[in-house]
């Protein structure tokens, strides 16, 4: 996560340091200019009661309940020119690429140990290694089938990859949801210009699943696996079940029978699954393969995988190249599957598993943002120019009790987006999670989630800590 | 292809909004009926209390509100209030919670119907139970039900989950029927013997037990005659043109069942039914005989549920 030490310093994805409106924006922004600043609040307020009325919400926890909060959006847009976008794309689509090549790899002959480019203590160290997972063959040698990158943008207009989620990765109904919402906003403005359309992403998610079925299933059942309704995701999980005509099973719906065949309880008694895509994590997967407390997951379910008898996306497993200490080997790894130059640029990162760079990140901490390998949703996770002495030392004491659980970077300036608050128009911090689909063939989604920090000059955008979000516009400039 | 947990939520969000919009019905028309009639004619607010549920929440209500059987603690109690689990408003937040995990299968707009009448509930229910404000409150949420059986109707396939939906719905409606006709309508004609002394107010009692479930004017085409009791009764009983009647009921029970899995194993409670309904017509129109009758028909409504929930869910576990 990056930060901005003077709004001056930051990159707008809107308007350029001179004022002027970048070109992919102009549209944009001849129309916020045309609005008085009541109207555009007017239109605020309507995006908000139509989020309420569609039921668009996610899930926090407060004194141990889940609690359905409405969705944060915010109706200032972030637009992007089609001309980049189709670079970060094929960025995207090598990247992931190389990621499932590595994943594979790795729960075969591991030849990117044995030649020396892969540290060896590294693979014996991670945690979302899965020895159950060894020699096992999902089709077309993908196991991320569905993945999100977090893409910011420093000062200087640089992309960077910050993270890839390859396990269950959210957030893809907003993409969906808020473009529904932007286009009441701003109907004449999508009347007007070029703005690549989202809504076909649930329809290459249900071709990409059918693409995994196992062989001889011409019209394979697909159910999306959630851990519940008190899921922070459950929105999601139900909307993508709802938008593929797909089941949405529980771990208690499922059973693996002696055929090893997964079915599923319905009225009218068991009916096989073919395709499971789930979001429940690895660990809860089976309580014969992995944890044995686990209620979430079905019993049986990896030996129906291993049998070849059910699909399962993300595979089991494709979780040990989503870890923020892999994350500083991928340039690497693209080279050495695909012999290409990356053309994502990765975030310089420095990893505390070595002793030089955790002496640098120590001695640095103050000028770097630290972070836990494994923790998603933000939490754990320091910038420190914004951390007093006693914070810096405690994640000091963090990070010597468990070096290779921490990675640091530098501080970026993270780009802005103009955002409404409080009546106003004011600069706030955004990163992007593009959604990358992997199968027989690949996509990614035309723009992604753009998460926005709400909060004057905060970095965190996370949806659970109080961040909000923007539709996001691809638009083909003349 | 239904899951059984959905098919379970599916069935009881069904039921649950039922019982909003049938309860909603109650309290329109009973208020009605009291505003119409003399002050001394029409003491009480209880009967609603025992149509809509029982005594034991009537002593609740007393506890809880001090001033038991009153209007506005009764009305409240029917309407707003969240610690009766038959309430109005707790019945709209169970239909949505359930609906919440049913979303799948559901039209997206079905969703829309009953999340927006939740949050409407939310901010009105309170203000529901003025009088002034009260038909304006139950004629919204009656309207948003139909809205969502307008939506089913029209865009929702006809598939498991519509028939379940279609199931649960005529359940909850046969009941709330039945218990209408035996507690109020029992009380009416124990009153209409030859030894009790002739109300006047009895035609309005009736207008008033007819529009419980709508039925007034529907009745009034039908027999095309002054009201009487016993035909009032019939018509709510047996009218097989009037889709709120028992025996309409029945027969969608019928269909529905007959549409979905494993209707060996559940059309036999529907015949069960069928014959308490039968053995109905033939009886006498006496009030104390008809309390009893109602709650066999109750009970066959109970073995129904209790045959489609272990067919359904409880065989799959």
């Amino acid at each position: 996560m990056a930060h901005v030490r003077a709004q001056a310093h930051a990159w707008d994805e809107l308007v350029a340091a001179d004022g002027s409106p970048r070109p992919a924006a102009r549209a944009l922004l001849e129309q916020l200019a045309a609005l008085e600043h009541a109207e555009l609040q007017e239109r605020q307020n309507l995006a908000e009661l139509d989020i309420l009325a569609m039921g668009i919400t996610f899930t926090v926890y407060s004194d141990g309940r889940g609690i359905d909060r409405a969705w944060p959006f915010d109706i200032i847009p972030r637009v992007i020119a089609a001309s980049e976008w189709r670079r970060i794309e094929v960025g995207l689509k090598q990247r992931l690429r190389a990621i499932n090549m590595f994943i594979d790899d790795l729960y075969h002959d591991q030849r990117i140990v044995a030649d020396g480019v892969f540290p060896a203590e590294l693979l014996e160290q991670s945690v979302n290694f899965r020895p159950e997972c060894v020699g096992a063959n999902p089709l077309h040698g993908v196991w991320a089938h569905i993945s999100g990158s977090d893409l910011v943008r420093d000062g200087d207009g640089t992309m960077y990859v910050l993270e890839d989620n390859l396990r269950v990765p959210s957030g893809v109904s907003y993409v969906l949801e808020n473009r529904a919402i932007s286009k009441r906003v701003f109907a004449d403005l999508f009347a007007q210009q070029s703005i690549l359309p989202v809504d076909s992403y649930t329809d290459e998610l249900n071709r990409m699943l059918c693409s995994i079925a196992p062989e001889g299933v011409s019209h394979p059942t697909i159910a999306v696996l959630t851990p519940g309704i008190f899921n922070s995701a459950y929105f999601e999980h139900s909307f993508l079940a709802q938008r593929m005509g797909a089941a949405l099973v529980e771990g208690a719906d499922l059973v693996v029978s002696s055929d090893d065949c997964v079915y599923m309880r319905t009225i009218g008694g068991l009916e096989r699954v073919h395709v499971i895509y789930r979001r429940v994590d690895d660990a809860f997967l089976d309580p014969e393969a992995f944890r044995p407390d686990s209620t979430l997951g079905v019993r049986g379910l990896m030996r129906s995988w291993r049998a070849g008898r059910v699909a399962i996306a993300n595979a089991p497993g494709a979780g040990v190249a989503d870890d923020k200490v892999v994350y500083a080997w991928v340039p690497d790894i693209i080279r050495y599957y695909l012999d290409e130059e990356p053309i994502l640029p990765n975030v310089p990162t420095y990893r505390c598993v070595y002793p030089d760079e955790c002496a640098y990140v120590i001695e640095h901490i103050a000028e770097l943002v630290v972070k836990p390998a494994n923790e998603s949703g933000g939490y754990g996770l320091l910038i420190g120019d914004r951390a007093t002495r006693s914070e810096l030392d405690a994640h000091i004491a963090l990070i010597e009790a468990d070096p290779r659980n921490w990675v640091a970077q530098p501080i970026l300036s993270l780009s802005t987006v103009p955002t409404l608050c409080d009546g106003e128009i004011e600069p706030r911090h955004v990163d992007l999670r593009p959604f990358i689909l992997s199968g027989a063939q690949s996509y990614v989604t035309a723009g992604g989630l753009t998460r926005v920090a709400l909060r004057p000059g905060s970095l965190i955008v996370n949806s659970s800590q109080g961040g909000g979000s923007k539709d996001t516009w691809i638009v083909e400039a003349d | 292809m239904l899951l059984s947990r959905v098919a379970d939520n599916l069935y009881w969000g069904a039921r649950y909004l039922e019982r909003a919009e049938d309860t909603a019905r109650l309290v329109r028309s009973y208020t009605e009926l009291v505003i119409d009639l003399p002050t001394s004619a029409l003491s009480s607010w209880e009967p609603l209390l025992a149509v809509a549920g029982n005594g034991v929440m009537l002593q609740r209500l007393g506890e809880h509100h001090g001033a038991a059987g009153g209007e506005m603690s009764i009305v409240r109690f029917l309407i707003a209030d969240l610690g009766n689990p038959g309430s109005i408003a707790s019945s709209i937040e169970l239909a949505r919670e359930n609906l919440r995990t049913t979303r799948e299968v559901m039209p997206r707009e079905a969703w829309q119907t009953v999340n927006d009448l939740f949050l409407y509930a939310g901010s009105n229910a309170a203000s529901g139970v003025e009088r002034r404000s009260r038909a304006r409150f139950l004629g919204h949420v009656i309207g948003e039900c139909q809205r969502l059986d307008g939506v089913l109707t029209t865009v929702m396939n006809r598939d498991e989950a519509y028939e379940l939906w279609r199931l649960g719905q005529s359940i909850e409606r046969a009941d709330m029927t039945t218990r209408v006709v035996g507690v109020r309508a029992a009380t009416l004609l124990a009153s209409d013997g030859p030894d009790s002394k002739v109300d006047v107010h009895d035609d309005v009692q009736w207008m008033g037990l007819l529009r419980s479930v709508s039925a007034l004017q529907m009745y009034q085409r039908v027999t095309r005659g002054p009201i009487e009791g016993s035909t009032a009764v019939d018509f709510l009983l047996f009218a097989p043109s009037f889709p709120r009647s028992v025996a309409s009921c029945a027969t969608r029970i019928r269909e529905a069942l007959s549409r979905l899995p494993q209707s060996s194993i559940t059309l036999p409670a529907v015949d069960h039914l069928d014959a308490v309904l039968d053995d109905l017509q033939t009886r006498a129109d006496d009030g104390a005989e008809l309390d009893a009758a109602m709650e066999e028909v109750q009970a066959a409504l109970v073995g129904i549920d209790d045959t489609v929930r272990d067919a359904f869910v409880r065989a799959a576990a």
